[in-house]
């Protein structure tokens, strides 16, 4: 771990102090962890960025200088405007280099299966991050998915991912990581809310509306 | 068209459209998408519109997740009708749309075509919408 991000303890509070703290390149955070009380910080968005941008991205594990103390942490969180990409917020956690934690770490697929090579398929990747429990430092990258022997309907599931030491897999085992799906028919999913629940009332209206159209 | 199969009140208020879309405002399924950029009522025919331009050009090819229903119905007066006597019918059903909301995602073709395709569908909508990518995510 040779990252460290130097930060200052925060003491305004509220949307006026975290937009002037925006405005300056700053963004408003906070740290907390299982045997701390939270930290409210300043970080220079520029660290995190370079956070970002290493290899382990999210997962990068540095050492945080506030005041006169020094912690391990990870990124939590983050949350970003919608519409700018703006960051607003970072959540970081303290890390207990002795413990386990548990963490998402991306799937990378390698190769190129046979049943988009030679079938006419294309590659459906469903499951992008998979949840692991390792110790701190053996957090890999990226796990490495070699989708070359797939051919059309077949898919590898999470219990197909090889074993790795000091590395468990939380994710349920039956996922299914990638799918090599044939181009026939049109596929529409739509995202449905959970709001059909609370549908019990008016069914006549939906069934009104239907009629009219029908009469269109 | 979509439509809900069952509601709970035939007729809504017209309500605000204040904020940003702050949930489906990130890519969960594919690898491109739509995004909104400003606030709108989105009607189920804009939605199959942009659904049928997609699917046209990427020739049935890949896989597609329309992210956005039109839960609201929207009610309208016959013509000629004096004001009063009550709120008009459901003429149709909409979904409203903040800026950020995620309206379409795509999986399973080129960027290329990935990014034509969205730019037709985008022509269907009375919004400013803008292409985005997993892997060319932006943090500023």
């Amino acid at each position: 771990m040779d990252n460290t991000v130097k930060c200052e303890k925060r003491d305004q509070f509220g949307k006026n102090a975290a937009r002037r703290l925006r405005r300056e390149h700053k963004v408003p955070a906070v740290l907390y962890g299982a045997n701390i009380d939270s930290v409210p910080l300043t970080l220079e968005k520029k660290d995190i960025f370079s956070i970002l941008k290493s290899e382990s991205g999210e997962n990068t594990l540095f050492s945080l200088q506030y005041g006169s103390e020094t912690s391990n942490a990870m990124i939590k969180m983050l949350q970003k405007d919608p519409v700018s990409d703006q960051l607003i917020h970072v959540d970081l956690i303290q890390i207990v280099m002795d413990e386990e934690i548990k963490v998402d770490v991306p799937l990378e697929l390698v190769g190129t299966a046979v049943g988009v090579k030679s079938e006419g398929g294309f590659i459906d990747f469903i499951t992008r991050e998979v949840e692991i429990e390792c110790l701190p430092n053996n957090i890999p990258d990226s796990i490495a998915v070699d989708i070359s022997a797939l051919h059309l309907n077949q898919s590898l599931k999470i219990e197909d991912l090889p074993p790795m030491e000091g590395i468990r897999y939380i994710t349920d085992s039956d996922q299914v990581i990638v799918l090599v799906q044939a181009p026939t028919a049109e596929k529409v999913e739509v995202e449905e809310e959970g709001e059909e629940d609370e549908a019990i009332e008016g069914e006549e209206g939906a069934k009104a509306s239907e009629k009219e159209d029908e009469k269109d | 068209m979509l439509m809900p199969k069952k509601v709970k009140h035939r007729k809504h208020h017209r309500g605000r459209m204040r904020g940003k879309a702050y949930r489906g405002s990130d890519l969960n399924f594919g690898e491109f998408g739509l995004q909104a950029m400003e606030p709108a009522w989105i009607t189920a025919r804009q939605i199959e519109a942009g659904r049928i331009a997609i699917s046209r050009h990427v020739k049935r090819k890949g896989k597609m997740w329309i992210r956005v229903f039109p839960w609201k119905p929207v009610t309208k007066k016959p013509t000629e009708v004096r004001m009063g006597k009550g709120k008009g019918d459901p003429e149709f059903w909409v979904d409203v749309i903040k800026p950020g909301r995620i309206i379409y995602e795509l999986e399973g073709v080129p960027e290329d075509i990935a990014k034509e395709a969205m730019r037709l569908a985008a022509f269907k909508f009375p919004i400013k919408t803008r292409f985005i990518t997993r892997h060319n995510e932006v943090l500023r």
